[in-house]
């Protein structure tokens, strides 16, 4: 029986052995966007049964025919510590934003250049896409949502080419 | 679709270990394991470590059909077939010199030769679900008045043969993962007269005609955006034919449509138009298949993804 990984009775992190270790081949040849879903997350997800369910917003909905409005998760925090709020969202947003084709799957999981997100308040920001965007999450499960840590260090350049086109 | 070169890692390290956030927001979705990727064993090798219950290896995972029929697990290990939100389609080469597959008429013959039960229980060793044509019945966005396009060998001989392509040789382009669903494709057009050459190279010789596609939708609700327009939108990588304004028409229409439940009604009306278009040659939606460890029990996620968070060590 796996040891909880929220701990035994002193609560800590558990003891890694063979009786709570999972050894994986995945020759699937996007098993890097599997890599990517197990360790990074975005406003929503998609659950084993395909369907599409909350994650870092907690909620969402359209507030007319081009504006998205969704509530960012309270009381979160990153591993780092840091706390999760509506610019951190952005800042996620903003970075993204800088690549003419950061998705490696292709240029459709862009957000255009015209749209525009705005932090309406700590848990609430507002994403406005001229002339309508049914795709928006969608392309929200690919928007990718780091502590500012991980911008700060790492982002998603490729060392060796110093871009992140096609590197998200 | 995912492009060599580009999605394609170059370098990998030997394990990726994956620990679990033990902070995280969700209690519910915290791992109780630690998943070890092993990127250095063989995916032949990493079957064989599953069947031998030798501990090495406890999940492998993207098995064709042919491996996880030939898999002997005994009493440590077995199958696992997930009957994921997959399409496997020939793509017609319509922008080939004097391509026949312009034409519905013969698009709708080709559709009207195959034999999808046996293309299902032969080819693929009954490993997925037949479908009518990219969404699996019962999911998002299904048409539950649309069906498959019915055998009728007669009538698809008949258009074959108006159209003057009795006896015509085509090249259809498969992966190997895929030769048993070439095999029953080939009697089925031999049935209609056409001679298929199949060629498993995984090059793309010009002058191909049907080239057999596995995608899959990993998206929240939207399969246009990840699968149909992959095939048939004006920037879909898979797209082998003109484009197609009635297509882009309609995706501009379900971009412009935000709400359900008419989001939804827009995504059937997308997919009755490529059925009835016979956009594509429908064929089956492969189940994804894996070979676990008896010892751990296996959370599979219909996207394809090897997310792992619910599965844990019995």
């Amino acid at each position: 029986m796996a040891e909880p990984a929220t701990g035994g009775a002193s609560g800590g992190v558990p003891s890694w052995g063979p009786h709570n270790t999972v050894r994986v081949v995945d020759p699937s040849p996007v098993n890097w966007l599997s890599i990517t879903w197990n360790t990074m997350e975005e406003a929503n997800r998609v659950d084993h049964e395909g369907m599409g369910q909350p994650s870092l917003a907690a909620g969402w909905r359209w507030v007319d025919d081009e504006t998205l409005e969704l509530d960012v998760r309270r009381e979160t925090v990153f591993q780092d510590g840091e706390k999760y709020d509506a610019q951190i969202f952005k800042l996620a947003f903003d970075k993204v934003q800088e690549w003419t084709n950061p998705h490696p799957p292709g240029a459709f999981l862009n957000f255009a250049q015209d749209t525009a997100l705005t932090v309406v308040d700590d848990h609430t920001v507002r994403m406005r896409f001229p002339g309508g965007n049914s795709a928006a999450l969608m392309k929200l499960r690919g928007m990718h949502i780091p502590s500012t840590r991980f911008w700060n260090e790492w982002g998603f350049i490729d060392p060796k080419t110093g871009t992140a086109e096609g590197h998200w | 679709m995912l492009a060599d070169g580009i999605s394609t890692l170059d370098t990998r390290s030997p394990q990726v270990v994956l620990e679990p956030n033990l902070t995280h927001w969700n209690p519910g979705r915290i791992p109780k394991v630690r998943i070890i990727y092993e990127n250095a064993i063989p995916k032949e090798d990493a079957i064989k470590s599953v069947a031998a219950g030798d501990g090495k290896v406890d999940v492998v995972t993207d098995l064709t059909p042919a491996e996880a029929h030939a898999f002997q697990g005994g009493s440590v290990a077995a199958i696992h077939s997930q009957p994921a939100k997959t399409v496997l389609a020939g793509v017609f080469n319509e922008n080939k010199l004097d391509s026949p597959w312009t034409s519905i008429e013969v698009r709708r013959a080709m559709n009207m030769a195959i034999d999808r039960d046996a293309v299902l229980q032969q080819g693929a060793h009954g490993y997925g679900s037949v479908m009518p044509a990219f969404i699996q019945t019962g999911r998002y966005g299904a048409d539950p008045k649309l069906e498959p396009y019915k055998l009728d060998e007669a009538a698809a001989a008949a258009a074959i043969e108006k159209a003057g392509l009795k006896g015509r040789e085509i090249l259809v382009l498969a992966s190997p993962d895929w030769e048993g669903v070439v095999e029953v494709m080939t009697a089925n057009l031999a049935k209609v007269g056409l001679k298929v050459r199949a060629d498993f190279s995984k090059t793309e010789p010009e002058g191909w005609d049907i080239k057999l596609v596995w995608h899959f939708d990993w998206s929240p609700q939207y399969p246009v955006g990840v699968v149909h327009r992959e095939f048939f939108g004006n920037n879909g990588a898979h797209r082998a034919m003109p484009e197609d304004p009635q297509f882009d028409a309609l995706y501009a229409k379900l971009l412009r449509t935000p709400h359900q439940p008419a989001q939804e009604e827009v995504v059937r009306e997308v997919e009755r138009y490529v059925h009835d278009q016979a956009r594509a040659l429908f064929l089956i939606s492969p189940s994804t298949l894996f070979a676990v460890s008896n010892r751990v029990s296996f959370v599979a996620y219909d996207t394809c993804m090897s997310e792992l968070a619910e599965t844990t060590v019995r």
